[in-house]
Formats: structure tokens, C-alpha cells, sequence
């Protein structure tokens, strides 16, 4: 399987002209051997605001993986901008988990935030000031502009999870994929979390963002894609969130009431020994 | 799982074949002091090259010795292989220097199994005082370039073939008897040679304390060495090089003479630095092969007595 | 105090020597900083001895000794590269497996080579009280070379080892990037461990970097003062190893040490001391 390459184009991708649209087309992926996902088939409309849910391991972050480039699929393709991936410039920001940071690497507030502008800078260049001041502004309104000059060791758990918004702020990006951007994290960054996601879906920014949380997921988003190594449903939280949906993604871990209430237990993933 | 733990059984009874399979052969233990000795059989080895030479001549046809550190090597530093081992085991007779010069043998020697008659070739001999870092009970065991030594070391070779096999005690006799005669015409020729150099060019400078007797018997003084030690392996600190430097420039010395084998990089600087020139291809603790310029060890010292005669007259 | 200076300098292989540790200390300090940021802390001895087959094939072919060092060297690096590009083993994994493989190769090699044979390893090690002017030209100018390298690609070496994930998003060469740093470590180390010796070089890859991380927060900052702590270090260990008649490589890695755990108790923020006496303080 082909591996990502990484190409330049010079051209700059404007949202209006060529949608933001994301295409995955009969997408085989995995690890080592091990399929994660079989033949998934996804249309996200360019300025989308999506939830991605499933019980743990279904496949979200191997997912988002893929959607990077980080990970090749096994077979099928990903289509970005009507493009096959690679081959658009660096309009994907992504925000990893909290635990996959090495967060002891010596690097300040700005610095990191900094860094989103790395793709329009390019290796050399010095950043102009409009640079500055786009990180500037990321940095305020993520509320951390105070922080700027610390190491990014000293921050607390909601703190760390702001830079990395910031940074995806200053990316500018078209697309942005957030990999569990809620959990374990205090409610003032949640609120933050989500008035940045309102923000950018009115810029028309397509928005992925994966979730346990699948009240949130109903409430605040306008497309849900529910998971469990298969796509099981994808559209508005309405027409995905029925019970018998529920009952295969997350089947030992649910119990449905009579009432019409469905309790889901987050803990294990479906297929582990303790439902047997 | 279980196939997996399946092959790992099949994995560790191949290797347990293996080992066993290869393991160290029965030997038959060596008659000593046996009339019925067959001597077609029996295996002598000598440590060094140049020990072999010397013993061979001792024997002459009657034994057949090996020698176990092939040429070039340094035997101060010498790792025993396990073909080598095997070879140790295998020989009746084993014939090494001694003073300290194959420290690593005593615990192959013992490892290796079987009965066997060492020879120390240096036995008797009192070391000069080879004073390392003020520790004055360091022996120098390279007797060997004096050859004064060596007839003593031809003594201790005959006296333990004759225990060894006593009915070639008249052929070791008159074969030491020879080869004595041939180290003395040796050491007279020497000295001859050595009146060449002018009487303040009799100034030595080695790799490591190895011309200690040499010096000693042939009018030479010692200036220094790079590695102040009578064994390679050790290394040389700022201060040691420093001194070695001013005493070279100070006494004049034109030469520094490395033995085969030996590191060049720090003699080298130091030439540089002092504006002596560095002598490659001292033979002292090995032969060369039987083209080159040392095949045995008579030839060995008549070409380094040239060699240092060459550099210094 | 001046004469203590200007003795050991009157001697030619003291001037050199001290040239050469100065500038290997720069040179390793500054790119040990990525050992130690990657956790590749024993990368400097496994390479050192993972040259040994290079060594025993060029010698076999009547080759340089040093350009077989520097092949084996970027060979074992790319496949450091490669074991641990999947994530499928870790970086400090694929660096034990291919030393001791190297190794083990270069031993077998060497001890079919019975013949005239030179102590191969010493050819390759160096000794800091036995740098020639070559040797002094060359470590100058891979010097040089590695040091304009880093300074070209420090963003996307930062980026690569912070953050593979956004690399990738920013469209970086984020595999090509790892080799290439891997094979300036490899070039670095075979070099510097040419002149000086390996344990001077093992150690200048670690300790002056993790000296440098306890005093500031930004990767820049870190070379800067990782290189004036290998520098310093370098200069006052040759001194120390001059007067006191001691071993001058260990002498300069103990110097180093010091350093760092002066660095480790009285750093402003991360001070174990202070650590101390905050906690005594909140009681």
C-alpha cells in the first residue's frame, strides 16, 4: 500500500472555490495485521459539523489517523477537496489526545501555538507580523495569552488542551479533526472547547470531533457518525440515535428501558470478557 | 498460543542437540615421565611465536611445536578464542614466557581441562624494576630481547622436554649445547653492531617498556615511552605525554620505535611535536611470517638490532 | 593563575587536543540534544561500536577504515529508522537490537582476520592527546556542515520530534526528516569518537544536553547552553586531567557530570533543592 507523500502545491485552497469536502470511499484500515475498520463509506459536506462516537476501540482515532495521512489505509481511498489525500496543501489541522503529547519536550505556550504557521512559513522564513498577531489572537481567544511565555510542562490538563486549540486556530485550517477533545477536562474548557468549534463552524471550517459523551454529541452537533469498526449510521443525531443502532454499536454495554431511556456503559470496549 | 509455544519446545531441543553435540572432546590424559611416550602424538604449544622458534630449535626434529598467538598480535592483550582453548587442551606440553605476560592464560589453562606440563621459560630470572606509577612490584617480563635471557629460557625449554621425554634427553642436550653457542655469537654481534651509534645516540624511545633488557645489556638508556608501562593496555594522561616530550627534546633522541601492531595515532603527535622520526616495524613480541624480515628469532633480533642501528648511527 | 593557563599550551598535542574536545564537546552537545529529547540516550556507544563490521569489511578490502565506520554507522541508522518507523518498536529497542547485532557481526569478522592483523577498534578510537592536524580539519569541518544542517532544518527537526502528528499535517517529510536526523547523529558520532575516543563522545552526547534542559524552557536556548556546557566542560577537564596526571576523557565526562548535578539540585525551577524546600514549606 501506498504510503502518504507529502507534496507542495502553491496554489492556496480557497473553501468557497473547492469545498471542504471529505470523501471515504470503501476505506479498509488498520494496524500490523489487524483490520480496525472494514469498508467504510462516509460523505461529510464541506463546512460540516460532525460527532464521531462509538465505544472504545471502535475505530475514531484510527480513523482521524487515517484522515491525517498518519496511517495508510488497506484498501479504498480518502478524497479531500474532490483530491486524493496528499495531495492538498496543509488545510487538515488535528488535535491529538492529551496522552500522546510529550509534554516534558522544551517548548513554550508560543512556541507550540507558533507552529501551526510552520505550513505557510515554510522551513526558513521568518514569521512576518501578521503571523504574530494571528497567534496572538489565537491565544486570546483560547484565553491562555497569559501563558504565552510558559513551558508547556507548567500548564494544567484544560490549559494543555487550549494550546492545542490555539494551534489549530493559527492553522487556519479547512478541516479540523479533534480526537476526544472532552474528556478529562474541566468544564470551563469544555465550554471554551465548544464555543471554538461554533466559532469556526460559522467560518465554514469542517469540523470532526470524536466523542464519548453521546448527549453532547445530540445537543450540540448537526451530524453524528456512529461507529464500531463499521459504519453503523451516519446523519443528524435524530436518525442516528435509535435504539437499535445504539444496541449494535454498543451491544453488551446497553440497556434499554422500557421507557425509551438507554443507558450505555463507557467502560470497556463491546467485545471484552466481562459481558460474556 | 499453543503453536506458537510449540515451535519454541522444537527451537530449544535443536540448540540443546547442538551444544552437546559440539561439546569439548574426551582426551586422553598425557603420560609424563612414560618411556612408552609416542611421540607422533603428542601436541606442544608454545604462547608466543618467537617461543616456538626457540623451543624448535631445543627439540629440533624430534617434537613439533605450535605457537598459539599468530604474528602481529599483541599478546598483552591476546583473547583467547575458543578454537584456541581447544588447542590449549589438546597439547601435553604448553611452554609460555611467564613474569606476567599471559596473565588471560591461567584462567583459560584451567578452563581447558586436562593434564598438562607448563614450562615457564622465564623461570629464574629476577625482573628488572619497572617502576609503574611508584607500584614497584610490576615485573618486566620481556627478558626475551636480551639474549643473555634466552639462554636461560633454552635451559628451562631443555630441562622440561627431557622430564617430559626422557629418551630424547641426549638430542635436547646437544641441541640446547648449539643453540647456546648461536645466542652467544649473537650477543657479540650486537654489541659490534651497537658501537655504530655514537655513545650519546644510545637513546631509546618505545611504544610501551618493552627494550628494558636490551637497554639494560646493550648500553642503551631508556628516555621513555608513549605508554609508561611494560603492558599496552593501558593509556597515557596529559601529564605522562607532556614529560615524555620535554625529556625527548632534552635528551635529543632521533627515533621512536614502535613495535608491530601498535597504535600509531598518539607516537605519531608526539614525533611531530618533538621533530623525531617514528620507526614502524620493531619485531618484539612476535615473529613475522617466513618472507618476511623476522622468521625466527635470531633473524628477529639481527633485524631489529639493524633497524635501531639504522635509525640512531 | 595565567601561567597555569599557558603551560599545558606550550605542548603542540595539548593545543590540539584541547581544539578537538572543544569542538567535539560543541558539535555532540548541540546534537545530543535530540539524544536526549528522544530518549536515545545510549545511541552514542551502541553506534560507536556498531561500526565494528564496517571497520572489519574495509579493512578486508583494503579499504578506508574510516569511510567503512561511517557506512556501517548510516546503515545502522537507517535501520533504527526503519525498525521504529511503524511504531511498532520503539526507537531505544532498535537501537539495542542493531548494536549488538553490529557488534556481534563485526567480532565474528574480526576474529576470522587472524592473520596480520592491527587491533582494528583502536584504529577507529581515538585519543584526545592524539589528534593529528587532519583529524582537526575534519571534525572542523563536519562540524560545520552538521551545524549549518541543524540551523537550516531546526523547524521541521523540532516539529518531527515534538509532534510527528502535526508534521504530517503540515506536509513534512516527517520519515525523510527522522533518517536524516538519525544519519547526522550517525556522521556526528563516527567522527568525533575518530578523535577523541568513544566515552568522551557518549557522554557529550547526554550530559551536557540534560544539563541544558533543567535551566530553560525553549529547544533553542537548550543547544545554545548545551554547547556552553560541553564547551566549558571540555576545556576545564583537559586542564583538571593535565595537573592532577589523571585520564583526560574521564577527567572532561566527570567535569560534565558535575555540571549537571549542580544543575539538577539549584536549577531555578526544576531544582531538586528547591523541590525540597518547598514541600518543608508547605507543612
Amino acid at each position: 500500500m501506498k504510503r502518504v507523500t507529502a507534496r507542495r502545491k502553491n496554489q492556496n485552497l480557497n473553501p468557497e472555490k473547492e469545498p471542504a469536502r471529505l470523501d471515504i470511499i470503501n476505506a479498509s484500515m488498520g494496524y500490523r495485521g489487524q483490520l480496525v475498520i472494514e469498508n467504510l463509506s462516509l460523505q461529510i459536506a464541506h463546512g460540516a459539523l460532525v460527532a464521531v462516537v462509538g465505544p472504545n476501540g471502535a475505530g475514531k482515532s484510527t480513523l482521524f489517523k487515517a484522515l491525517v495521512g498518519l496511517l495508510p489505509l488497506k484498501s479504498g481511498s480518502i478524497f479531500i477537496h474532490g483530491q486524493p489525500l496528499g495531495n492538498h496543501m496543509d488545510c487538515v489541522a488535528y488535535i491529538p489526545q492529551r496522552e500522546e503529547v510529550d509534554w516534558r519536550f522544551p517548548v513554550t505556550v508560543r512556541d507550540v501555538v507558533q507552529m501551526g504557521r510552520f505550513g505557510r512559513l515554510g522551513w526558513v522564513r521568518r514569521p512576518s507580523l501578521k503571523d504574530h498577531q494571528i497567534v496572538l489572537r489565537s491565544l486570546e481567544q483560547m484565553g491562555i495569552a497569559h501563558l504565552a511565555e510558559s513551558s508547556i510542562n507548567d500548564l494544567s490538563g484544560g490549559q494543555q488542551q487550549r494550546v492545542f486549540l490555539a494551534r489549530a486556530l493559527a492553522q487556519e485550517p479547512h478541516i479540523l479533526l479533534m480526537d476526544e477533545p472532552f474528556t478529562g477536562v474541566d468544564a470551563l474548557t469544555q465550554e471554551i472547547t465548544l464555543a471554538l468549534i461554533d466559532e469556526l463552524h460559522r467560518q465554514q471550517v469542517t469540523v470532526l470531533v470524536s466523542t464519548h459523551d453521546l448527549n453532547m454529541a445530540a445537543q450540540r452537533f448537526s451530524q453524528v457518525v456512529l461507529l464500531n469498526h463499521r459504519l453503523i449510521a451516519a446523519g443528524s443525531p435524530q436518525e442516528v440515535f435509535t435504539q437499535e443502532n445504539i444496541r449494535q454499536a454498543f451491544s453488551g454495554q446497553v440497556l434499554l428501558m422500557e421507557n425509551g431511556a438507554v443507558v450505555v456503559d463507557q467502560c470497556c470496549p463491546p467485545d471484552s470478557p466481562i459481558y460474556k | 498460543m499453543t503453536r506458537i509455544s510449540n515451535w519454541l519446545k522444537l527451537g530449544i531441543f535443536f540448540v540443546f542437540i547442538l551444544t552437546t553435540a559440539c561439546g569439548p572432546k574426551e582426551k586422553n590424559p598425557p603420560s609424563q615421565g612414560n618411556h612408552n611416550i609416542n611421540i607422533q602424538n603428542t601436541k606442544i604449544l608454545a604462547s608466543e611465536s618467537f617461543l616456538a622458534d626457540i623451543a624448535q630449535n631445543v627439540s629440533g626434529k624430534r617434537l613439533h611445536i605450535n605457537s598459539l598467538i599468530p604474528g602481529g598480535l599483541d599478546p598483552h592483550a591476546f583473547e583467547p578464542t575458543p578454537a584456541d582453548v581447544a588447542k590449549i587442551a589438546d597439547s601435553q606440553v604448553i611452554i609460555i614466557n611467564g613474569a606476567g605476560l599471559e596473565d588471560w592464560l591461567k584462567k583459560t589453562l584451567d578452563s581447558a581441562g586436562g593434564t598438562h606440563l607448563v614450562i615457564e621459560a622465564s623461570a629464574g630470572l629476577t625482573s628488572r624494576k619497572a617502576d609503574q606509577n611508584g607500584n614497584s612490584n610490576v615485573l618486566d617480563p620481556h627478558f626475551w630481547l636480551n639474549p643473555e635471557n634466552v639462554i636461560r629460557y633454552v635451559e628451562n625449554i631443555r630441562d622440561g622436554f627431557i622430564k617430559f621425554d626422557p629418551d630424547g634427553s641426549e638430542t635436547y642436550t646437544s641441541n640446547a649445547e648449539i643453540y647456546i653457542s648461536q645466542l652467544k655469537d649473537l650477543d657479540h654481534w650486537i654489541q659490534e653492531q651497537v658501537q655504530q651509534i655514537p655513545l650519546d645516540q644510545r637513546l631509546l624511545v618505545t611504544n610501551h617498556e618493552s627494550l628494558g633488557y636490551f637497554a639494560d645489556r646493550y648500553g642503551f638508556k631508556i628516555v621513555g615511552a608513549i605508554i609508561p608501562s611494560v603492558s599496552t593496555e593501558a593509556s597515557p594522561s596529559a601529564q605522562e605525554l607532556a614529560h615524555l616530550i620535554d625529556q625527548i627534546k632534552q635528551s635529543r633522541v632521533r627515533a621512536i620505535f614502535l613495535e608491530t601492531g601498535a597504535n600509531p595515532k598518539i607516537a605519531e603527535q608526539v614525533a611531530q611535536e618533538t621533530g623525531v622520526k617514528v620507526v614502524m616495524d620493531l619485531y618484539t613480541h612476535s615473529l613475522s611470517g617466513p618472507d618476511g624480515n623476522a622468521p625466527t628469532y635470531l633473524l628477529m633480533m639481527r633485524y631489529d638490532t639493524q633497524v635501531i642501528v639504522d635509525a640512531l648511527k | 593563575m595565567a601561567e597555569l593557563l599557558i603551560t599545558p599550551l606550550s605542548y603542540e598535542f595539548m593545543q590540539r587536543g584541547l581544539l578537538a574536545a572543544l569542538l567535539v564537546g560543541i558539535l555532540c552537545s548541540i546534537v545530543g540534544c535530540y539524544v536526549v529529547l528522544r530518549s536515545m540516550a545510549f545511541l552514542g556507544d551502541a553506534l560507536a561500536h556498531a561500526v565494528l563490521p564496517g571497520v572489519a569489511v574495509a579493512y578486508l578490502l583494503h579499504g578506508n577504515l574510516l569511510l567503512g565506520a561511517i557506512i556501517a554507522a548510516i546503515i545502522v541508522a537507517l535501520g533504527i529508522s526503519m525498525f521504529s518507523r511503524q511504531g511498532t518498536i520503539r526507537e531505544d529497542t532498535a537501537i539495542g537490537i542493531l548494536f549488538s547485532a553490529a557488534l556481534s557481526l563485526g567480532i565474528v569478522l574480526i576474529s576470522s582476520i587472524r592473520t596480520y592483523a592491527l587491533d582494528l577498534s583502536h584504529i577507529l578510537f581515538g585519543n584526545v592527546l592524539g589528534v593529528s592536524p587532519l583529524d582537526l580539519w575534519m571534525t572542523a569541518f563536519l562540524g560545520l556542515m552538521v551545524l549549518i544542517t541543524i540551523i537550516i532544518f531546526f523547524r521541521p527537526f523540532m516539529v518531527v520530534s515534538f509532534d510527528p502528528v502535526l508534521a504530517f499535517t503540515l506536509r513534512m517529510p516527517v520519515g525523510l526528516l527522522r533518517t536524516m536526523m538519525l544519519v547526522l547523529l550517525a556522521l556526528t558520532i563516527v567522527i568525533s569518537m575518530q578523535t577523541v575516543g568513544v566515552g568522551l563522545v557518549a557522554a557529550m552526547l547526554v550530559t551536557p544536553g540534560a544539563t541544558a534542559y533543567l535551566l530553560t524552557r525553549r529547544l533553542s536556548m537548550m543547544m545554545i547552553i548545551s554547547a556552553l556546557f560541553g564547551a566549558i566542560s571540555s576545556l576545564i577537564g583537559l586542564y583538571i586531567s593535565y595537573y592532577a596526571n589523571v585520564a583526560s576523557g574521564a577527567a572532561v565526562v566527570l567535569t560534565s557530570t558535575l555540571f549537571f548535578l549542580v544543575a539538577y539540585l539549584f536549577s531555578p525551577q526544576r531544582g531538586a533543592l528547591w523541590d525540597l524546600m518547598r514541600t518543608r514549606r508547605g507543612k
